[in-house]
């Protein structure tokens, strides 16, 4: 009898309840969040989904050395985990992501191009905000990368710069993505005056087959050849979308853009929440960079719509002005922020339509974050 | 336009010249009093040598250049420019002996080795000095003075203060230096320098992007747009055959639903421009009978 106890006894030190911590409670609570938020409120879901879950799962309090933690060499999740940590699965999906873009509306009006240039100054503007703040350039550089709204960008970015912080900089640029309607709409408001927000663009001309096959070649070897560091995510993205664009390769681009970027998005979220386990997670640097990532936020989009208005003080035709509403689509959550646009304008004119012109400098914002990770790269990696 | 690309063409060809250059050599390493456990040359004699490294990521040809140690003989000791060997792959160093005559062969030189003195790397137009190399006057014997790798990646080298040990062929540094975060840290401790170099690197790549699309596509379309007759709004892509198409088809069908199709997707194609090249097919999508939603497909086929 007494044997049994003692069993029982030692089976109690096994169980998640024996080991538990506030913080493995407060991490599981976020994580409940998240999953309500993708839930309830349907932002971001396919992220915020795995990533809630995969917090809890990271957070089940137990027992050290049974070789199952995502921090444990040689368990499941380890061995899943080494392709953030490696940085194998963002150029996975931006290999999807240039599969299912549709680069029209940027070769159709090519200025558009410098605005996803222009909202880049978030990733910077973290920069030199997080190195006043005491953190060190290779860790300002990882918190600046969530300036540019692109989760893989930012994950594949951390892990080489900061991989202590790529946990807290991955959940805090998937957060804001999902929070681009909440953050977004009201730098606009605030930055634009009624006139401007009514401005009606010109409609964008047809791109002929040709134009969408060139692109990416074109695309890959200027940005590639300006910065090789960024050669990863460049040439995934660009060669993505070759394979859309050639139509002879269909069944490779429907693959790229389907089940394997799916299977790379759960497993990328699920093993990104799974690595914030409380004790690495809970911390003040934490909290910096939550809030350093949120600045990062507000700044790419003032500097996207001041951009705007700063091109058409330059543009003469008053047929060809740019809406400045598209400015905040310059950050590259795609196509979230394009599709704020579309809400804010029409709110004002609901006759006038966006959506395609945003997509233009988010797509750009897309090719401008990952040349702005390679440049961080070869500066501080 | 033609010229803009023969231009770019050229600019590209500059470019990767430059990047085969014979300045990305350098004089990494000498030797000038070997002890007794220093390297022996081919005819077995322990002298002096220097090491030529080629920092680029290119092949480079050293063939045609000059050492010297003496600054107003700059072709004192030339390499042969017709030997094969005299090809240096990327981050690759060769020995060159300083036996004291270069008749020995492609890899000896004229002259010898001696502290105090300077060696000069000459380029094959004989006149540019691409690098130098000084030995002190204290070198002790079996010593070397070489020109250490402060950042292995940027390929930054330094000619190191204190004597060294030889180590011929090995490339001098070991990295361990400063990581770049912490060289950033004290060159840029505010981090405006590598903002305003990465802003303007961000906007150059983007705007050259935009150039070259404005260039290829965006303006020859709008001069044909230009071109057309005035008051025809013809519009690419919809040439008389199409229109042919659809008057043979409207005569085809007798289906007021197929007139109004044609007719909201012409109108659709005519009034709003927002579309790329798949819009310019006018498709009607029939619904196909299948066996799961035609009885009669089931039917068993008899023999008549």
């Amino acid at each position: 009898m007494e044997h049994i106890f003692q069993s029982l006894a030692q089976f109690w030190e096994y169980t998640g309840f024996a080991n538990c911590s506030w913080q493995n409670l407060a991490m599981i609570g976020i994580g409940l969040v998240f999953i309500t938020l993708a839930i309830v409120k349907e932002w971001e879901p396919m992220l915020l989904v795995p990533i809630g879950f995969g917090m809890i799962i990271g957070n089940i309090p137990m027992f050290p050395g049974l070789n199952i933690g995502i921090y444990e060499d040689g368990s499941v999740l380890n061995t899943l985990y080494q392709g953030v940590k490696q940085g194998w699965y963002p150029p996975l999906i931006f290999l999807g992501i240039g599969a299912m873009t549709d680069f029209s509306a940027l070769i159709s009006q090519p200025r558009l191009i410098l605005i996803g240039a222009a909202a880049q100054m978030g990733i910077f503007g973290a920069y030199l905000l997080a190195l006043a703040f005491g953190f060190a350039p290779n860790e300002a550089g990882a918190i600046g990368i969530i300036g540019g709204a692109d989760g893989p960008t930012a994950i594949f970015l951390s892990s080489k710069l900061a991989p202590d912080l790529m946990g807290a900089i991955a959940v805090s640029a998937y957060s804001y993505m999902a929070l681009v309607p909440v953050i977004q709409k009201p730098i606009m408001l605030l930055l634009t005056t009624k006139k401007e927000r009514l401005i009606r663009m010109p409609v964008p001309r047809s791109v002929s087959k040709k134009e969408k096959i060139i692109f990416p070649i074109v695309g890959f070897l200027t940005t590639a050849f300006i910065v090789p560091s960024g050669l990863p995510l460049l040439g995934m993205l660009f060669f993505g979308n070759l394979l859309k664009e050639s139509g002879v390769t269909k069944r490779l681009a429907n693959t790229a853009s389907g089940p394997m970027i799916d299977v790379v998005t759960t497993l990328i979220g699920l093993t990104v929440g799974a690595s914030t386990q409380a004790d690495k997670f809970l911390s003040l640097k934490s909290v910096g960079i939550f809030a350093l990532g949120l600045l990062s936020f507000v700044i790419a989009t003032m500097s996207g719509v001041l951009f705007v208005k700063l091109m058409n003080l330059l543009i003469r035709n008053p047929e060809k002005k740019i809406n400045p509403l598209i400015g905040n689509a310059g950050v590259s959550a795609v196509p979230d922020s394009a599709r704020v646009s579309e809400v804010v304008g029409r709110e004002i004119d609901p006759t006038n339509h966006l959506l395609m012109h945003a997509m233009g400098p988010n797509v750009a914002g897309v090719i401008g974050s990952a040349v702005a990770a390679g440049i961080l790269l070869s500066f501080l990696g | 336009m033609r010229r803009i690309l023969a231009s770019v063409l050229i600019l590209l060809s500059a470019l990767s010249l430059r990047a085969q250059n014979v300045s990305d050599l350098i004089l990494s390493e000498a030797l000038a009093c070997p002890d007794s456990t220093g390297i022996l040359d081919e005819y077995g004699r322990r002298g002096g040598w220097v090491e030529l490294f080629n920092k680029s990521t290119g092949t480079v040809s050293y063939g045609g250049c000059f050492l010297t140690d003496d600054r107003t003989d700059l072709r004192k000791s030339p390499i042969p420019k017709s030997d094969l060997r005299t090809k240096l792959g990327p981050r690759q160093s060769v020995l060159l002996y300083c036996s004291g005559n270069g008749a020995d062969g492609t890899f000896y030189t004229a002259f010898t080795l001696a502290p105090g003195k300077t060696v000069y790397l000459v380029s094959n137009d004989g006149r540019t000095v691409i690098d130098s190399l000084r030995i002190p006057l204290n070198l002790p014997e079996g010593k070397s003075v070489v020109k250490q790798a402060r950042d292995l990646r940027q390929m930054d080298f330094q000619t190191a203060e204190e004597p060294a040990v030889p180590t011929p062929g090995i490339l001098n540094g070991s990295g361990d230096g400063a990581s770049k975060a912490e060289a950033m840290a004290a060159q840029d401790p505010h981090g405006w320098t590598l903002t305003i170099v990465s802003v303007s690197v961000v906007f150059a790549a983007l705007a050259l992007l935009w150039f070259l699309f404005w260039l290829l596509f965006d303006r020859p379309a709008k001069k044909k747009d230009a071109s057309a007759t005035p008051g025809v709004t013809k519009k690419p892509g919809m040439t008389d055959e199409v229109a042919a198409a659809i008057a043979l088809a409207l005569d085809m069908e007798e289906d007021g639903d197929t007139y109004a199709a044609i007719a909201a997707a012409v109108h659709l194609y005519l009034a709003d421009r927002v579309h790329d090249s798949e819009s310019y097919q006018l498709t009607i999508r029939r619904e196909a009978a299948s066996a799961w939603n035609d009885k009669k497909l089931n039917f068993r086929k008899l023999p008549r």
